[in-house]
């Protein structure tokens, strides 16, 4: 093991660097040390080298600045870094040449060395054999895409598809919008010419009339059995799924008349009447029908707008004679769809108004429909031959994908049944690794939507295969090559790993032992936080590891007025925040020592007891933002923290201790005068509840 | 062995491409024109529909560059010529003048002692210097210096202070020539100027400001506990009305709808509702635009006191002769008036526009690049067409495959 | 509840007339709110544009909200959708004079350019009628004197006849229109009296102050109150020479006060005139697009006003086509004087009167 110290950066006019290196002395028998002022200059680079290469470690602590600055610099081949954060966590945000500052630059030394002492070496998990194939649900145009381009760089695909022919949606479409700046004609619909590249591309293998009977294992591994009449199995790395939507129940939309008249259709059986049945003379589209209404779709179903439009233009052409009526709510025709609305609007045979549809009442020979709230001044009736209820889009149920997961057959749904990720940010965040909703299914959207949507769903599909041959994680852990590893002997079969895993990693034996599937973890460390019995651990963040970083600092006893408080900080928001609040210089209490967690969901109880018991005062843990807007990537873990925290209580009356002592925040990455609020406001609270009584046993 | 990927712009779909290419195993090079990765929404206070900050998808993914050797990239770097064909691009790069080089530490000591005040990117960031870094979440995190304002070796102050020997004054651009196998282009998009539509009065108020500097104002106000002031005389306003289609969906401005100018407003309005009680907000609209799953967004709006929809586009914004507030001339379609109201300060929902870089690429009309002009060449995300955070990333998702295809 | 019943064939004539793809308005009501004139409440042109689209005759023929613009041109200049509400409203108002008019075709007569050779047929037909029934129609000898080719007693008592005539029907249709302005927009508060708003009315059309509301309309103000009042000028000079022509104090020699006036008269309406013809060739952006029954009433009081002027000269100067003129001069009289209520020029009488019931029911 080597230590190397940076004095730059203020560090070394802060601290007492002899002594912190004495202290490392005295922590570790024998540690290689090395100290100076400019650690990440070339100069510097070159000494921690030779440091390195004299001494034979594979172990290196950098007690220098965050390790989210310089990583490029420090990288080293075969070496486990451990960066010791003394700039942005402690010289920045303390008094200088203060011996509360010094003692708390000591201790996350002390925490630092404890750590790179416990942990244990990392070698990745790689099945003996990951298969490059990719299976793809579902043969519409986002499935087609997925397909061809998958195919097109160079992975072998297998396209599933229940129906007997190729296209979806898009394939049964009597016409198109124009091309994407939104000019000139309607166009022939081109799914056919891309089904067709499809078949004959010779990497892509298409099953018809086929079904999912079941998907089990993980990625790089997963078995598919095909329900088509024979028995299919494959053998694929990932999967996409493109199953596409259906059109909201209209029999539901009696208030617009549905079921009423064979006049009152909806989109979809007018795109099929517009093939070849008689135009009337007049047709009213109702836009919105059942879509951004409580009672029926709460959410904007995104196409209708433009697919309205559309068939309008469909009756002009189909019948000259012909007039539209188009009652809307908001037109939405976004970008250069804009264009397309003008290019309809040119047709002075359609007529436009926004309005609420009051009452649809067909007799034999027409049908007459009422519109309150119109642009025309007043409540308005009018007379029409045809009614198109443009009805939404609801997505069809994953569930078919019958994967073998204890969590579920299908994809987990956020808002309205759609299997879409949670973040803006990564719209491929899915919580089955391995498997990626495109198009329809995962977002209402468009054709041209649809089409990018395949590619980009296929991209995370290759790259999940890529990963799991390297033995990494996924985003947004990339590239960490540890995994969980259970210690089976004591496991208890209790299954809170299995139920609080986010991602569905463990399925269960009949017996109910948890079966891991490391190719499906995200490395969130959820279940590292969940055992009871403190089995799981990865090889650089387990139970032991963080127990011997909280045992290993001098807590002084009760007379010396110096408390400490543990603060559990999460890697992905919270860490970041701190170091913020280094970069804009605020100040914090002297008292914390900060240990970083992959997720607030990570922290067992047991690192809780041990800090009690060893003397901290108290116990902060900052994560990510709850609630129905979560910003944890890992789903679920600030909210297991909550009630684990309640849990937790019970522990504390236990051990006749006060409730504050162990206090949960959550923040966002931005919140870092926030987080210096929180915790200065926590230690001054703290002081006046006073000394926690087990310090002096 | 292929040439790397290069992917021109460091924004969001930029540095998407980049991620994805990389941690699939290809080689990226990432080209961003200004000194830091994360283009404009590294600046924005938070998205919708989930109101949470860019800063924390950032986050995540400058730790995916920092951590994976496939990808290097050059800030402060423009793209200035493109040749040769798909597998063999040549592509010759001049990257500005780094005043500051990569042996800064982030210390901070250049900017203590730099004399040179610098208005941020925006009017309302906290106060820089000319050696300046834009925040805590910087990167790459190093400190840079103007040199548009520098004074250069006339002060030479920060090269006595810099420990690292970081500061070299006279640093001169350098042109580097490459190779590329595919490039992606993902230059993103800017404002129309606001100054064109003359009747908003853009140019002569201070209280009439861009969505981009009110999106910039609340992200300073709310990462700084800082109040909500208005910038003509730091009262605090309360009343504030949003102008939708700002310059789009108009011929004499821009033909096209911006496609997120509608959520981003009703965005403003809850954050307003939320953060800054007291404040009023008034959403003025032709078309609600939320598609999808932002609708939500406008339920709430509608169900919120705070804040009030009204159908009608603005069609002029004049000072108040005799307060000290602004009118705004507008017909309250719904309503059925014309009302002439006073509001505190105006946000306008300015259309984007696209960034270009190179004219080799041809655009269309709007001046937008079109896809598959140029085989081996993708466009992607706002440059292409408007487009939302979200369907950006998708998009740069989307195109990281092509650029994999044989 | 209003029962919609799109008439395809007014929205296609509006189409037409004003030359505005209207159906491409997207009702973002930037045109109400950039107008300088219109009222808090119910403002226009959005509405209207709407109307228009959907092709609501009877919502738009007969709506004092119509009369209520001045054609300034804001509407249109500020359109996102470059629909031109200011043209489409004066189609509107074109298709009312067409509407109102006894009998019918006087409307159409006047409108469409097909009808123009009828148009000047008739007066053509007619003073040459009354020439032949008096016994002058040829060419005099000596020096000129257009009383010895159209008697005064004459000239007088017919084209006075002819006037009465066609106003009286003007009349009628200012009736209806009254009736129909009254049902679209009854009065949504206390009434006044139509008589106590005379004054203001006309004190705000010889002010031009409606004009003076309309954004950057300073040369078309100009333009519109020298034609304005040239126009009433000469109609002084006319009345006057016809009371003169009794008094047999006529013809009025070059220096008469009123030939000085009406001379005076003619350059203001020659400026005015020119004002406007510029404008609309060459500031179509402000102006929008101008349509044939403003071409031809610009050409009719050009041509009137010209032939008055050189009918003038010819008798100063005995020149030989001197009665050949003045039978022009008279075909544009009956032109500009007696088609006036069927023409653009209509605007004298049912502007006046909506401004009238504006006023009488606060919508002004």
């Amino acid at each position: 093991m080597a230590l190397a110290v940076c004095t730059g950066c203020g560090i070394g006019d802060g601290i007492d660097m002899e002594h912190l290196m004495q202290v490392a002395g005295e922590e570790v028998d024998g540690i290689a040390c090395m100290k100076h002022p400019a650690l990440c200059s070339e100069e510097g680079i070159d000494h921690l080298l030779r440091l390195v290469r004299d001494a034979g470690a594979d172990r290196l602590a950098i007690a220098a600045c965050s390790p989210r600055v310089k990583s490029e610099q420090f990288r080293m081949d075969g070496v486990y870094v451990e960066r010791i954060n003394l700039r942005e966590h402690v010289v920045w945000v303390m008094e200088p040449d203060d011996e509360d500052t010094q003692m708390c630059a000591e201790d996350h030394l002390r925490m630092g060395l404890a750590n790179l002492g416990a942990i244990s070496d990392i070698h990745p998990y790689i099945p003996e054999q990951v298969h490059s194939d990719i299976l793809v649900v579902g043969g519409g145009l986002a499935g087609l895409t997925a397909t061809l381009d998958g195919a097109s760089a160079g992975y072998r695909v297998h396209l599933v598809e229940k129906s007997d022919s190729l296209g979806g949606y898009a394939g049964r479409l009597y016409k198109l919008m124009p091309a994407l700046d939104g000019h000139g004609e309607l166009r022939e619909p081109d799914t056919s010419v891309l089904a067709e590249q499809v078949l004959a591309h010779p990497e892509v293998e298409v099953y018809l009339d086929s079904t999912i009977g079941s998907i089990s294992g993980e990625p790089g591994n997963f078995l598919v059995q095909l329900e088509n009449g024979k028995e299919t199995s494959l053998t694929v790395g990932s999967v996409v799924v493109s199953t596409g939507w259906k059109p909201y129940d209209a029999t539901r939309l009696g208030h617009m008349g549905y079921g009423l008249s064979p006049k009152i259709k909806t989109l979809e059986e007018f795109e099929k009447h517009s093939k070849r049945e008689k135009i009337p003379d007049r047709v009213l589209f109702i836009l919105c029908a059942g879509s951004r209404d409580e009672a029926h779709l709460p959410y904007c179903s995104s196409y209708c707008c433009s697919a309205a439009l559309k068939q309008a233009l469909y009756v002009r052409e189909r019948n000259p004679e012909a007039q539209v009526y188009i009652i809307y709510r908001d037109i939405r025709t976004m970008g250069f769809q804009e264009e397309f609305y003008k290019m309809v609007q040119s047709d002075d045979a359609i007529f436009l108004t926004s309005g609420v549809v009051d009452s649809v009442s067909p007799d034999d020979a027409r049908v007459r429909v009422t519109v309150k709230d119109s642009l025309l001044d007043e409540m308005i009736s009018l007379e029409t031959d045809m009614v198109v209820l443009a009805t939404g889009m609801v997505p069809s149920s994953t569930e078919d994908l019958q994967l073998q997961y204890r969590l579920g057959k299908g994809l987990p749904e956020i808002e309205y049944s759609f299997s879409d990720s949670h973040f803006i940010c990564f719209p491929y965040e899915t919580r089955r690794t391995g498997i990626y909703a495109a198009g329809t299914v995962r977002a209402p959207m468009d054709l041209e939507s649809s089409r990018e949507d395949g590619a980009g769903a296929m991209m995370k599909a290759i790259q999940c295969i890529e990963c799991v041959k390297r033995g990494e994680a996924v985003h947004p852990r990339a590239g960490d090559l540890t995994f969980p590893e259970l210690y089976m002997d004591r496991c208890t079969d209790c299954k809170r790993c299995t139920e609080e895993c986010p991602f569905g990693a463990y399925d269960e034996d009949e017996k109910g032992t948890p079966l891991s599937n490391p190719s499906r973890c995200r490395r969130c460390g959820i279940c590292v936080g969940s055992c009871p019995e403190r089995v799981i651990g990865f090889a650089d963040f387990s139970i032991n590891s963080v127990s011997a970083m909280i045992k290993s600092i001098h807590v002084p006893d009760e007379f010396e007025e110096k408390p400490r408080i543990l603060v559990f900080v999460c890697e992905n928001d919270a860490y970041p925040a701190l170091d913020a609040a280094g970069v804009n210089r605020l100040k914090f209490s002297p008292y914390i020592r900060i240990i970083p967690v992959r997720c607030l969901g990570s922290v067992n109880k047991v690192w809780i007891s041990d800090a009690l018991s060893h003397g901290y005062d108290g116990i902060l843990q900052i994560g990510c933002k709850p609630g129905d807007d979560y910003q944890c990537h890992f789903i679920h873990g600030s909210e297991l923290t909550e009630q684990r925290g309640e849990n937790l209580q019970e522990t504390l009356e236990t051990m006749m201790l006060e409730p504050e002592r162990i206090r949960t925040r959550f923040v966002e990455i931005t919140d870092y005068r926030e987080i210096q609020k929180i915790i200065n406001e926590y230690v001054e609270e703290l002081e006046l509840i006073g000394p926690n009584p087990f310090k002096s046993l | 062995m292929d040439f790397p990927i290069l992917i021109v712009g460091g924004g969001i779909s930029g540095i998407t491409a980049a991620v994805e290419l990389a941690e699939t195993g290809r080689e990226v090079l990432l080209v961003e024109k200004e000194p830091y990765l994360g283009g404009n929404v590294a600046g924005f206070n938070n998205y919708f529909p989930k109101l949470c900050p860019p800063a924390c998808g950032l986050e995540i993914n400058f730790r995916r560059i920092r951590s994976n050797p496939l990808i290097s990239y050059y800030t402060s770097a423009e793209v200035q010529e493109i040749s040769g064909t798909k597998g063999e691009f040549r592509v010759t790069i001049s990257v500005g003048a780094r005043l500051i080089n990569n042996r800064c530490t982030s210390c901070g000591k250049c900017t203590e002692v730099c004399p040179v005040d610098r208005e941020g990117p925006d009017s309302y960031g906290p106060a820089k210097k000319a050696a300046y870094i834009p925040g805590g979440l910087a990167f790459p995190m190093k400190y840079t210096i103007d040199a548009e304002i520098c004074q250069k070796e006339a002060c030479g102050k920060c090269v006595e202070v810099c420990d690292y020997n970081a500061i070299q004054l006279d640093a001169r651009p350098v042109e580097i020539e490459l190779r590329a196998h595919r490039i992606i282009v993902a230059t993103g998009w800017r404002l129309y100027d606001a100054s064109r539509i003359e009747n908003y009065r853009y140019a002569g108020e201070p209280d009439v400001v861009t969505n981009l500097e009110f999106e910039h104002l609340l992200a300073t106000c709310e990462r700084e506990h800082k109040k909500l002031t208005r910038p003509s005389d730091g009262e605090t306003p309360k009343r504030i009305a949003f102008v939708q289609c700002a310059g789009s969906r108009d011929v004499n401005h821009l033909p096209y709808c911006s496609a997120v100018c509608c959520s981003a407003s009703v965005k403003h309005a809850l954050t307003l509702a939320e953060s800054y009680p007291g404040i009023m907000a008034e959403i003025f609209y032709i078309d609600l635009r939320l598609t999808g799953r932002n609708e939500k967004l406008l339920n709430k709006a509608e169900q919120d006191d705070a804040i009030k929809l009204t159908k009608g586009k603005v069609g002029r914004i004049e000072r108040d002769k005799n307060g000290n507030g602004l009118i705004l001339e507008v017909e309250d379609i719904m309503a059925g008036t014309r009302r002439m109201d006073s509001f505190d300060m105006v946000v306008l929902a300015m259309g984007l526009v696209p960034n270009r870089f190179l004219p080799a690429i041809t655009t269309n009309e709007n001046g937008f690049y079109s896809a598959g002009q140029i085989q081996g060449i993708y466009p992607v995300a706002s440059c292409k067409r408007p487009m939302d955070v979200a369907s950006s990333v998708k998009d740069a998702t989307a195109a990281a495959l092509k650029a994999m295809h044989r | 509840m209003m029962d919609v019943k799109p008439d395809i064939g007014f929205k296609r004539e509006l189409i037409r007339m004003s030359g505005s793809q209207l159906n491409q308005c997207m009702q973002c009501g930037n045109c109400s709110a950039v107008c300088s004139l219109a009222p808090a409440e119910r403002p226009f042109p959005r509405k209207e544009m709407i109307w228009s689209g959907w092709g609501l005759k009877e919502k738009l023929i007969g709506n004092v909200d119509v009369w209520l613009c001045f054609q300034c041109g804001d509407c249109s200049s500020y359109c996102p959708r470059d629909v031109k509400p200011a043209d489409v409203i004066a189609a509107v108002r074109q298709k009312t004079y067409m509407h109102y008019a006894r009998p019918r075709f006087l409307g159409k007569l006047v409108s469409e350019p097909a009808w123009l050779p009828v148009a000047i047929l008739i007066p053509v037909m007619v003073i040459a009628s009354i020439l032949s029934v008096a016994g002058t129609f040829k060419i005099p000898e000596g020096p000129v004197d257009y009383s010895g080719f159209f008697p005064h007693v004459w000239l007088n008592s017919t084209f006075t006849l002819i006037t009465l005539l066609f106003y009286g029907v003007a009349f009628l249709g200012l009736v209806s229109f009254w009736k129909d302005m009254k049902r679209l927009v009854p009065s949504s508060g206390q009434e006044t009296g139509a008589g106590s708003k005379i004054f203001p009315v006309l004190g705000e059309i010889l002010s031009h102050s409606n004009f003076s509301a309309c954004g950057s309309q300073r040369t078309r103000k100009i333009a519109h109150m020298m034609l304005f009042f040239g126009f009433g000028l000469l109609i002084l000079v006319t009345l006057y020479a016809i009371w003169a022509s009794h008094t047999g104090n006529y013809p009025l020699p070059f220096r008469n006060p009123f030939k000085i006036a009406g001379n005076v008269a003619s350059l203001m309406i020659y400026s005015g005139l020119g004002i406007m013809v510029y404008q609309r060739l060459f500031n179509r952006s402000v102006f929008g697009k101008s349509s044939y029954t403003d071409w031809l009433l610009l050409t009719a009081i050009g041509l009137l006003t010209l032939s008055g002027t050189l009918v003038q000269l010819a008798r100063f100067g005995n020149w030989s086509c001197a009665y050949h003129l003045y039978f022009f001069h008279l075909v544009a009289v009956w032109f500009v004087i007696m088609y006036l209520p069927f023409t653009k020029l209509g605007h004298i009488f049912y502007r006046t009167t909506a401004l009238l019931y504006a006023r009488s029911i606060g919508r002004k």
